[in-house]
């Protein structure tokens, strides 16, 4: 039943990708869906593209496994949205397609800059991407009930979860070679509806339960989760009071990732400049704030819900990270409305909406990975900045199939390791690499190209390093490599702490130990362009900004 | 867009004025959310038997902090919102409309240049 809504799901989504395709003509319609979307439907796209399965599912099973810490996962990534709504006008004046135009306008035909944009802008979503499908997989065992051994319709698990992976593939390959940004923007937009309808209805039946008194499903979740009297309150995660003073830095790590990474995400990033103007833009991250903020609201609801009704016990037999129990509350709602064909019914419905947005994550994060090889890559370090407008389409459809071949062959490969970390590393990146960049370029006369390509490469390898040689890889109870390997010298999980500091520090040496002379005509002009929007891409870009 | 038309709006006094009221603006916003953010971070990492108080019914200190952080996002991003709307918005248009004009009047006389020139260029043959 899950396979039947999803597959509705898949036909109308198809149907619109195939319009799109209809409506692309050029590098404005493939990279930016023609500039024509509202500040309302692109809000709504921004939160589709923001909020992942790992959220919905992933933070829910948090919260229902350790209380109040996993609260403050949907605060951060909450919070994270002022920075990008303080820095969208300035990109999205500053900007065309990607990122990588506001790093270079400065240095002006530097090619080294778009090299280093393009390669952040890939990996960062690579990372995303492997975590996003390894999900996938693991999602489909779930509902279809298989655990280790037993098989459905004659299919193994490891099948059923290759298969699935492969289908994902497919299905974004295809939306984002074929319907450009149009039809991935169409598909976050419907995504976004279905995931803020499904989790709505969710909440309003959870709470129904309780007489609409948050209090009393509170209480009943902290009678039935384990540790009652301590369920509710900090330290059940993070921090906690045996980690002593590593456990309180990597919490404060994992925080900063969160709030500064958001800003610098490239499949954020790229769909600022889907609208028609700064003020359109403004209004998107307006409308972005709204729904991601109740949606992370109502995950309270779904992740104590589940404690209350379902029980810890009963989540940690089904999947001892937590990642079934929307699926388990799901399911138990459903059965106290409507006996057990409701539970069915709004398990499959809540399931299909599970699948529906982890499709359109990965699309987005396609998408902005083959927009930057064709636009930055391709168009500015190949053909110099004089590439024909077809053969850059051409090669984004071309790139994202390479890319999205990639994913999914890493993600066959590491589809039975628990990768949950690859998107808290993704964040960091993206905080590390992107953000550094992107303020300097904007705030700081004195900033030059080899600077950003200095910033950029040390957030990334940093945070890399980092993260190779701390106990995620080896060495702790967690790791991913078994136990007599271990080579971590550093001892916090959470690489942002030091990873960003650190991009900052090698943007700025890089700046200054440079003989490169910053233009300070082309600071004033960006700084014009970027506040007032004059000489920016619009609607009509081709007679108002190509002049540039 | 000429680039000395955009540079030559940098010295512009309402130019100046726009972008101090932005950076006040964003560093008001940015001071306020990053403080008050790991102002709560730091509580429930330091002050945990102050955030376990109860606040209302089950609802302890850090569950009603934390519905705050949502609530005063909410705010700043309305604050944000409205003083761009008031304060910043006019300014920037006028100058954007002042640019446009700009490159429009320079987009004349260079269509004007080339008609003479072709004149020129037919009459002499």
């Amino acid at each position: 039943m899950t396979i039947g809504l999803f597959a509705v799901f898949i036909v109308i989504t198809l149907g619109v990708t195939i319009w799109a395709r209809v409506n692309t003509k050029g590098t404005d319609d493939f990279y930016a869906g023609g500039r024509t979307f509202s500040g309302a439907q692109n809000g709504l796209a921004l939160a589709g593209d923001y909020m992942s399965a790992a959220s919905f599912l992933g933070i829910a099973g948090i919260i229902a496994l350790s209380g109040y810490d996993g609260f403050l996962y949907s605060i951060g990534f909450l919070v994270a949205w002022l920075l990008t709504l303080l820095l969208v006008e300035l990109m999205r004046n500053a900007g065309r397609f990607t990122m990588a135009d506001v790093l270079s306008y400065r240095g002006g035909k530097r090619p080294m800059v778009r090299t280093a944009a393009a390669v952040s802008t890939v990996t960062v979503s690579v990372f995303y991407l492997v975590a996003q499908m390894v999900g996938a997989g693991a999602l489909v065992s779930l509902l279809l009930g298989i655990h280790p051994g037993e098989t459905f319709m004659g299919i193994s698990p490891e099948a059923a979860k290759v298969i699935t992976i492969l289908v994902v593939g497919m299905m974004m390959i295809f939306y984002v070679s074929y319907g450009g940004m149009k039809g991935t923007t169409w598909v976050q937009i419907i995504k976004a509806v279905l995931l803020m309808a499904g989790t709505t209805a969710l909440t309003v039946l959870v709470l129904s339960r309780f007489g609409f008194n948050p209090s009393e499903m509170l209480g009943a979740a902290d009678a039935r989760s384990g540790k009652p009297g301590e369920f509710l309150n900090p330290g059940q995660r993070f921090a906690k009071d045996a980690d002593g003073i590593i456990g309180v830095l990597d919490f404060v790590s994992l925080a900063v990732a969160l709030v500064l990474g958001t800003a610098g995400l490239p499949h954020i990033v790229g769909r600022f400049f889907t609208v028609p103007d700064a003020r359109a833009a403004r209004t998107s991250v307006n409308w972005a704030i709204g729904l991601v903020g109740a949606f992370y609201l109502m995950t309270l609801a779904l992740g104590f819900g589940a404690t209350a009704l379902v029980g810890q016990q009963a989540i940690t037999a089904q999947d001892p990270s937590g990642n079934t129990a929307a699926l388990q509350l799901a399911q138990a709602v459903g059965e106290s409305v409507a006996g057990p064909v409701g539970g069915e019914i709004l398990l499959a419905f809540i399931g299909a909406v599970a699948f529906a947005t982890i499709l359109a994550v990965v699309s987005g994060l396609v998408l902005a990975s083959s927009t930057s090889l064709a636009h930055d890559f391709f168009g500015h370090v190949l053909m110099f900045g004089k590439p024909k407008e077809s053969q850059e389409v051409a090669v984004a459809r071309f790139s994202a199939f390479v890319i999205g071949v990639f994913a999914v062959f890493l993600a066959v490969l590491v589809r039975d390791m628990n990768v949950a970390f690859l998107v808290a590393l993704a964040f960091a990146m993206a905080a590390s690499a992107n953000l550094p960049a992107i303020v300097l370029s904007l705030f700081w006369r004195r900033f030059n190209s080899t600077g950003v390509v200095c910033g950029v490469y040390g957030g990334l390898l940093g945070s890399i390093v980092l993260v190779a040689l701390s106990p995620v890889l080896s060495g702790g109870p967690r790791s991913l490599l078994p136990p007599p390997v271990d080579f971590h010298v550093f001892p916090l999980e959470n690489p942002g702490l030091v990873s960003i500091p650190f991009a900052f520090l090698c943007a700025v040496a890089g700046t200054l130990l440079s003989r490169e002379k910053a233009d300070p005509g082309r600071y004033s002009e960006l700084s014009v362009r970027a506040l007032t929007g004059a000489g920016a891409h619009g609607q009509s870009a081709k007679n108002v900004g190509g002049g540039r | 867009m000429q680039a000395d038309d955009l540079a030559g709006l940098a010295t512009d006094e309402r130019f100046r004025l726009l972008k101090a009221r932005f950076r006040r603006l964003a560093l008001t916003i940015v001071g306020a959310f990053l403080g008050w953010y790991f102002l709560y971070i730091a509580l429930s990492a330091f002050a945990r038997d102050f955030m376990a108080l109860p606040a209302i019914g089950n609802v302890n200190v850090a569950l009603l902090l934390g519905v705050l952080q949502f609530v005063s996002t909410f705010a700043l991003a309305w604050r944000y919102t409205r003083y761009a709307r008031r304060m910043l918005d006019p300014l920037s248009a006028e100058l954007r409309d002042e640019a446009g004009q700009r490159q429009a009047q320079r987009e004349r006389e260079r269509r004007i240049l080339a008609e003479r020139h072709r004149i020129e260029n037919w009459t002499r043959r």
